[in-house]
């Protein structure tokens, strides 16, 4: 009952994670993006919590708290503070529009299913057969660089791919090595700061943060 | 004993290239001149002595390449290739100190052309696949890098340098994916080891290794249709390269289709060597043609090249064709005498390409319609050019008589009791072995009677002064050995009998009895060069004394003396002469459909009127045939598909992210 009632939970997480990424398609307001990015790093810090308490790891618990912190408040309130600089900011023209986008999305999550057979082989038990998620996360957050101009939702489209790569591996081999994930956030938190600095001097620069103007430095 | 001598002179190359890059301007050209001379002359006595003595070494070191290891063994037949680029070496080395003098070179093209020389005596010296391909390639990059040595100077280098590199890249590509073919199905990449197996690969796998080297090697030796970067690259290169690029690079392509050929492969099948006579004999006709037709000095000298490296490939063809046959001792004639012919080449092709740097450096011209005069101005430079123009229109006394003379001789023989493809291939080897002849012959009057003879037609040829000493050493050593070989080519046969010995599948019975002059022991024929020479030199000397003796004195002083070429006339002017161009017009209107001309008139009107030509500019110009068909539809199609690919990229971020995700998920669906 009690490990029945662990798995619903680590379900849910999952699930959690993957909803996030598919509602950073549907919302063009760059503020809810930030918003739902930081409970998609909420998700996946309780998940990998979920994970240590089954296990009965503390490396893995002290992980969980490290992935919390990072990936649920501190990332997330950098990004807050580039999109207060200029408030009201929206997604207006994404390269794809939002309902072709979200079809887009299903198709990369049946794409996901179809391919992570061979992954969930490996090691199969309950929490590897949640693996799917995670990579139909990374291509949710890929699409989304894709897809969409401004700076910020870029950032946003990375983070995605770093957290579903991350669900990935907690799912996978019950979380990474403490050093490993440690570096791994310090990564990440180092390329969003490097970003955010991007995306503050393209808008002094040029008035604005769409991406596509880049284009004109093609030779 | 010899491979002590082959690594001092490997480590004198290597210490020559240091203090190449090291020293100050005038020092390092003086110090890597000698070092290089000094590196030729032991890995000269290193080859001398395996060609002398027979017997092969072989070493190996695990500690200079990884993973594979060095293995280096010189054989009878390595030893003639690696001792052809040191005398090449040893004279080219010689020369670049009074060359380099004129115009400093820059640091890297003095210390890479030592690298360049070691490059030449590693690649017959390698034992394994991947000695043997990183020697190769050593060569390759270090003569690209020196014929890009005087790029500021000269902007053809650059075109030429595409070409070679292109060229160069896809014959390594097809040599490396031959040779690692035959050491994949014989389970080892030492030549010995694959050497072993050879027997036991089916033939059509045989076939595919064989035609894919043959690819890369006859890129590498100049044969047509793949000769297309050797009339830029040599002529463009600065003349010590240009020597060795035709003197001793060139060759190796010959060495590395008797070495797989024959020695990796035990010999085939008759069409693998039908074909090689087939490429010889269309490289022969078509160099020596073009010879003909050229003005511009170097490039004459390089479709030469071809044109010897065609007769060269018709003596291997058909040695190899006679051995399938049965004809052990016809192929090793064969074999012999092509091998000869290389030696040959190497020596005179040196001699006049070093010629050739020294008129060019006398008169900043290598077009032989703006030279002439040139053998009352450089009069020594004007007698060894003289002597290497003999020896490649095949004169008797020097050698290339001696060899051609072989060749034609082993061609002849093999007709006798054959029947078929062989027979065949054989009449048209003599065929185009009889016309080269002709076609060299005119070329080099050419060469000789528009170049040095007659009236300077420009300031530059009016004002050229003899070169430095050295220069005339490099020259002239060369020269010496040429006549040396000429009058008694018997010294050399020996040693080149042993390596024909080791270069034959079948084995090789002995083809000539020793002797000064040449003597087919068991077939019939024997010449006699020092008796031809001595007789010739008799009537010459005859002819003067009677005409001294009988014409009456005062007939002799009454004689009026007048310029030469004159036609007795008394005002004579440059523009009078014959020029190259006109020399050869006769030549290109028989040959018309081969050489293909482009003529263009271009005539300006005075103003008033249409009937009266202010200006003609008439302009002349032969390019490469084969390359106009053969190669313009591969570059055009390769450059379509290149601005195609441009469109791809357009700049945008997220088209770049796309292709990522698409690559994503076809990897993700292709491994599901």
């Amino acid at each position: 009952m009690r490990a029945g009632r662990e798995l619903d939970l680590l379900q849910l997480t999952a699930g959690l994670v993957l909803a996030c990424s598919v509602v950073t398609l549907w919302r063009r307001d760059l503020r809810a993006l930030v918003a739902v990015l930081a409970l998609q790093g909420g998700a996946l810090g309780t998940l990998a919590a979920l994970l240590a308490v089954q296990h009965g790891d503390l490396g893995l618990g002290i992980v969980a708290g490290v992935v919390f912190v990072a990936k649920g408040f501190v990332i997330p309130s950098l990004l807050a503070r580039v999109v207060r600089r200029d408030p009201g900011s929206r997604e207006t023209a994404p390269l794809v529009n939002v309902p072709a986008s979200l079809v887009g999305a299903g198709a990369l999550v049946i794409v996901s299913y179809l391919s992570a057979g061979r992954l969930t082989s490996l090691f199969p038990s309950p929490a590897t057969r949640l693996a799917p998620l995670g990579l139909a996360t990374v291509l949710v957050g890929f699409f989304l660089l894709v897809s969409r101009r401004k700076a910020v939702s870029q950032i946003v489209g990375l983070l995605l791919v770093d957290n579903g790569i991350a669900l990935v591996a907690f799912l996978l081999t019950a979380g990474v090595p403490l050093l490993v994930e440690l570096g791994a956030s310090l990564d990440v938190l180092l390329i969003v700061v490097v970003l955010q600095v991007l995306a503050t001097s393209m808008r002094s620069r040029f008035g604005h943060v769409d991406l596509d103007q880049l284009r004109e430095l093609h030779d | 004993m010899s491979e002590v001598a082959f690594l001092i002179g490997l480590g004198a190359a290597s210490a020559a290239a240091l203090l190449g890059a090291a020293l100050p301007a005038r020092l390092r050209v003086l110090c890597a001149g000698l070092l290089s001379s000094a590196a030729c002359v032991c890995v000269l006595l290193a080859a001398g002595r395996v060609l002398v003595s027979g017997h092969a070494w072989n070493a190996h070191s695990s500690e200079v390449l990884p993973l594979t290891g060095v293995s280096l063994s010189l054989d009878p037949l390595s030893a003639v290739f690696v001792a052809t680029a040191a005398a090449v070496g040893l004279a080219a080395s010689c020369y670049t100190i009074g060359y380099s003098a004129h115009s400093t070179p820059s640091r890297a093209a003095t210390a890479l052309f030592p690298v360049f020389l070691a490059s030449l005596f590693l690649v017959p010296a390698g034992a394994s696949v991947a000695t043997f391909m990183v020697a190769w390639e050593l060569m390759a990059l270090t003569s690209l890098l020196l014929l890009l040595s005087e790029h500021r100077r000269r902007k053809e280098s650059q075109e030429a340098a595409q070409w070679y590199a292109s060229m160069t890249h896809v014959g390594a590509a097809a040599i490396l994916l031959g040779l690692l073919l035959l050491a994949t199905h014989a389970n080892g990449q030492t030549f010995v080891a694959m050497a072993a197996h050879r027997s036991r690969l089916p033939i059509v796998l045989r076939s595919v290794i064989f035609l894919l080297t043959l690819v890369g090697f006859a890129s590498k030796a100049g044969a047509v249709p793949l000769h297309v970067w050797l009339p830029r690259a040599h002529p463009e290169a600065p003349s010590p390269v240009s020597a060795l690029m035709s003197g001793a690079m060139v060759n190796l392509g010959i060495y590395g289709i008797i070495r797989v050929g024959e020695d990796l492969l035990g010999g085939g099948v008759l069409w693998w060597w039908l074909l090689v006579v087939a490429i010889g004999v269309i490289s022969a006709f078509f160099g020596a043609l073009h010879a003909a037709a050229s003005t511009d000095l170097k490039r004459l000298l390089a479709y030469s090249t071809v044109d010897n490296m065609g007769l060269v490939l018709i003596g291997v063809g058909a040695a190899g064709s006679l051995a399938v046959g049965g004809e052990r001792l016809l192929a090793a004639l064969a074999l012999l005498a092509s091998l000869f012919h290389l030696v040959n080449h190497a020596l005179f092709k040196g001699s006049l390409f070093l010629s050739a740097g020294a008129v060019q450096q006398a008169t900043g011209t290598r077009d032989l319609d703006q030279l002439g005069g040139l053998a009352r101005r450089l009069p020594l430079t004007a007698a060894l050019f003289g002597l290497g123009a003999l020896s490649v229109s095949a004169l008797p006394g020097l050698n290339g008589f001696a060899s051609e003379w072989l060749l034609l001789e082993a061609l002849l023989h093999g007709f006798a009791d054959h029947a078929g493809a062989t027979v065949v291939s054989l009449l048209v080897g003599v065929a185009a072995l009889a016309i080269t002849g002709g076609l060299t012959a005119a070329a080099f009057v050419k060469a000789l009677g528009v170049g040095f003879l007659g009236q300077p037609r420009t300031p530059g040829a009016t004002s050229a002064r003899e070169v430095a000493p050295s220069m005339l050493a490099g020259m002239g050593l060369l020269a010496a050995v040429c006549i040396v070989l000429g009058v008694a080519p018997g010294v050399l046969l020996p040693a080149l009998r042993r390596a024909t010995a080791s270069g034959l599948a079948v084995g090789a019975p002995s083809p000539l009895r020793p002797g000064l002059g040449l003597d087919l022991a068991s077939l019939n024929g024997a010449i006699e060069p020092a008796l031809v020479v001595a007789g010739l030199l008799g009537a010459l000397v005859l002819t003067w004394t009677l005409i001294r003796l009988l014409a009456r004195r005062d007939e002799l002083h009454q004689a009026r003396s007048a310029e030469a070429w004159g036609c007795g006339r008394e005002l004579q002017t440059a523009r009078m002469e014959v020029t190259a161009t006109s020399f050869a017009e006769p030549l290109r209107r028989v040959f018309v459909d081969v050489l293909r001309p482009d003529h263009d008139i271009e005539v300006t009107h005075v103003a008033e009127s249409r009937f009266f030509p202010q200006a003609i500019r008439y302009q002349h110009r032969i390019d490469d045939g084969l390359e106009r068909v053969l190669y313009r539809p591969v570059i055009s199609a390769i450059s379509a598909w290149g601005r195609l690919a441009r469109r791809v990229p357009n700049g945008s971020v997220h088209r770049y992210l796309a292709f990522g995700l698409v690559a994503l998920v076809i990897i993700l669906v292709v491994l599901a």
